[in-house]
């Protein structure tokens, strides 16, 4: 039998993961028809869609003795309320003409109703894989499970292999940098490219020998035809491929630094230009393109231009590219054209320039690494960062630190589930039973 | 079952080309399943759905959250919708009047069909559901960079308790403790030079709802939460039938005795019941002096309090006789035979005893830790 598809197109499992999959599928999440089903049917599905979110990774079994149903809510109270009042003014007046008749029209039902069975799945949100994941430390709960067992997780300063362990309040529990930036960073370019090639020539080993040669030909000429393009567009290559003799001036470690930062920079036109949700006028098309050609042909002499020559282009480039970032909106004819020269700039555009510089160090490429670098979000993240208020989370040193058990309050409930009410009520219901 | 899952475009497909390229497989004969992806329906409406309404969530929105429940069907922003529709009507109402000037002032909020320039309008709590089915669940601002400096500066610099800054930020007694610690974390690494996550840290705070700090503002703003919060208790869950005379002055304290005996008034059992203490005195006319001399008298008195439960505690460890060994703390402490009870089971009791098997080795028992210190 094969196995089951995690993230199904078919058979819709909603899982908690950050996959693309599982958004498609999350954005055409309807409330389920159940009035075709009996009572039992209904608390069937219900169990199972919902399980299959939460804690899918947690047998049956383990989850019912998980399971409670006391369920956590808070009220929260004014403390004005509380020292003007005693709470006889509830009850003043009663029987003798001052209660005011109640007015079935000015009840709102349903808005400050505390939503209880949304927390049924609550337990699990103790768990600490469950924890990582609500923290953005991990893309999944798997792998935030696979984290903790992979001994990459501490709580309290203690290396816990268990990713059942239940976090009580005020746990801090702490995940490798390195491995919160794989989990959350877009994936290597490098790879993409290799699975591209393998299904390639997958495709290619499927079809007949007349018809890969015919095909290996089309690719050939096609490769030619874009080097004679390149050659008549004088586009420089990003990195040159025949090794001349360099001329050494500095010492050849500032020269990677600077490299380095030079392929950051050329990056980010990149990417500027990619960007095709920023409306941009032709000229200011035309602008990035030469910056992206004046950065590339920098970057081919960076071995044989001296040092101090290399700093000042880097900075002009740099500057011109925070340029493009002030002023979105199309600049008038009289903005200058000229780079200015660090005598030149004021104060603000000084430090501003410096920041730029010192966020490509921070962020700097480093092939040696799991993900792509510089660093980036993985797509589609945004739609799924959100931190329920139980956990206080510091990115900047991948910790966080579990504060209380989730609750319910007027209106809101801490466990994030994508599910309505009536759905998660059934499920509830259905480990109700027994009980 | 999957709940019935129904299309949410309904044009047709513009990669169905590109898909179709893996072909059919020569062997139609052999059993063994197919590794490649088929091209199904679902999977055409997928990668329609990716190619169009699904491109806004591929990379973080410039200065908002981006969650499902911000869109429509469309894939547009509701909000940028709604407050072109709003700018549209105002012209048109201006317009009626045969006003030009109004052209300039309207907001620049959107064009027809998505598209939009400017600045977007704020989120409301519809924007900011991950989940649209679950309106229970919103995205909560978390706080910002500058609120956790201030929070640390107040506690760490200012020497202020964590019940005050709690109270003066409107921040959780918890959470201002965690806050604390985890910035004690990172300028210690900051100082050791290890290196922080800052990229990341700066992608996720991007993506997130935050709580701005200004204390310039004059109406502070909305508070970041509810720093009050009663817990429901379990024995307040039952309705009671508690017949009493009406002339009685029936308070709270009476009502948490008729839950249960030895359960305390909401007043005591929220978090900063000193706010409420406070509040009376100035309830009652007292001048500000005065105020602040019963302010201080009620935290003496709590000082005192801590004090003698520190002493307590102290005690108890003093108690203990500990050797060290250099690799490990040997702790003895004194243990009576009797506390095993009578009939020798007493949970106070230890040891193997006889007729009892240690639990520790049987089937089914969780090793995990319950906590860590």
């Amino acid at each position: 039998m094969t196995r089951k598809r995690f993230h199904g197109l078919k058979r819709v499992k909603f899982r908690a993961t950050w996959n693309k999959y599982n958004l498609f599928n999350l954005s055409r999440l309807k409330a389920p028809r159940t009035d075709f089903m009996t009572y039992y049917q209904q608390k069937w599905s219900a169990k199972s869609i919902t399980r299959a979110y939460h804690g899918e990774h947690i047998r049956e079994g383990q989850w019912e003795r998980m399971f409670t149903p006391l369920l956590n809510s808070v009220i929260p109270m004014d403390h004005r309320y509380l020292a003007e009042h005693d709470g006889s003014e509830q009850a003043a007046g009663r029987g003798s003409g001052l209660e005011k008749p109640l007015d079935l029209n000015k009840i709102s039902f349903g808005k400050n109703q505390i939503p209880y069975m949304h927390m049924t799945y609550a337990p699990i949100e103790r768990r600490l894989d469950t924890a990582i994941f609500r923290a953005l430390f991990a893309s999944s709960v798997r792998q935030a499970r696979q984290f903790v067992i992979h001994g990459q997780v501490k709580v309290n300063g203690k290396k816990i292999p268990y990713p059942g362990y239940l976090l009580n309040p005020g746990d801090m529990f702490q995940v490798e940098p390195d491995r919160v930036l794989f989990a959350t960073g877009a994936p290597k370019i490098k790879v993409k490219v290799q699975a591209e090639t393998r299904l390639y020539e997958r495709r290619i080993s499927k079809q007949t020998n007349l018809v890969r040669s015919a095909a290996l030909a089309k690719a050939a000429q096609r490769r030619k035809a874009k080097e004679a393009k390149e050659l008549a567009d004088d586009t420089i290559e990003l990195v040159p491929k025949q090794r001349k003799p360099r001329v050494e001036l500095g010492d050849p470690e500032s020269r990677k630094l600077r490299q380095k930062e030079l392929l950051k920079v050329i990056r980010q036109i990149e990417d500027k230009i990619g960007n095709k949700k920023i409306r941009r006028t032709a000229k200011r098309k035309q602008e990035l393109r030469a910056l992206l050609r004046r950065a590339r042909a920098t970057l081919i002499f960076i071995h044989k231009k001296p040092v101090e020559e290399l700093e000042i282009e880097i900075k002009e480039i740099a500057q011109e590219l925070l340029g493009f970032t002030e002023n979105l909106e199309p600049s008038d004819k009289t903005s200058p054209k000229r780079l200015k020269s660090e005598e030149e700039m004021d104060q603000k555009q000084k430090s501003a320039l410096e920041a730029a510089i010192a966020r490509i160090r921070e962020n700097p490429s480093d092939t040696t690494k799991p993900y792509a670098t510089p660093w980036r979000p993985r797509p589609y993240m945004s739609a799924f960062a959100f931190i329920p208020r139980y956990l206080e989370v510091n990115h900047n040193i991948c910790s966080a630190v579990y504060l209380r058990h989730p609750v319910a309050r007027p209106g809101l409930a801490e466990v994030p589930t994508p599910f309505p009410a009536e759905t998660q009520q059934l499920a509830f219901n259905w480990y109700l039973r027994r009980r | 079952m999957p709940p019935p899952l129904r299309c949410t475009a309904s044009f047709p497909s513009t990669c169905a080309k590109t898909l179709c390229r893996a072909g059919q497989s020569r062997r139609s004969f052999s059993t063994t399943p197919q590794q490649d992806q088929r091209i199904t329906r679902n999977r055409r409406q997928l990668f329609r759905w990716l190619g169009s309404q699904g491109q806004n969530f591929l990379n973080p929105l410039n200065g908002s959250t981006n969650y499902l429940g911000a869109y429509n069907n469309e894939g547009q922003l509701k909000r940028v919708v709604e407050a072109s529709a709003e700018a549209e009507r105002k012209r048109k109402k201006d317009a009626g009047k045969g006003n030009e000037l109004a052209k300039d002032d309207a907001p620049e909020g959107a064009e027809e069909g998505g598209g939009f320039k400017g600045k977007i309008p704020p989120e409301t709590t519809r924007d900011l559901t991950p989940f649209p089915l679950n309106r229970s669940f919103v995205s909560q601002p978390v706080l910002s960079d500058e609120f956790r400096e201030e929070i640390w500066k107040r506690v760490m610099q200012d020497g202020k308790s964590v019940r005050e800054v709690s109270a003066e930020l409107a921040v959780e007694m918890s959470r201002v403790g965690a806050v604390v610690r985890l910035k004690e974390i990172e300028k210690e690494w900051e100082q050791n030079g290890r290196p922080l996550a800052k990229p990341y840290h700066e992608a996720v705070m991007s993506m997130l709802p935050k709580t701005p700090f200004d204390p310039d503002s004059k109406d502070k703003g909305k508070p970041h939460e509810s720093i009050n919060d009663l817990p429901v208790h379990r024995k307040t869950g039952t309705q009671i039938f508690h017949p009493t005379s009406e002339s009685r002055h029936f308070t709270r304290e009476d009502a948490a005795k008729v839950f249960d005996e030895r359960l305390l008034p909401a007043d005591l059992r929220v978090p900063h019941p000193e706010l409420a203490e406070m509040h009376k005195d100035y309830k009652a006319g007292l001048s500000l002096e005065e105020r602040q001399a019963r302010q201080k008298e009620r935290d003496e008195i709590a000082e005192r309090k801590r004090q003698r439960a520190s002493a307590k505690k102290a005690k108890q460890e003093a108690a203990v006789k500990k050797v060290d060994t250099g690799r490990v703390e040997f702790r003895f402490t004194e243990i009576s035979v009797d506390d095993a009870g009578k009939d020798g089971r007493g949970f106070k009791g230890v040891g193997w005893r006889y007729g009892h098997p240690h639990m520790d080795r049987s089937r089914g028992t969780v090793k995990i830790p319950t906590s860590v210190e």
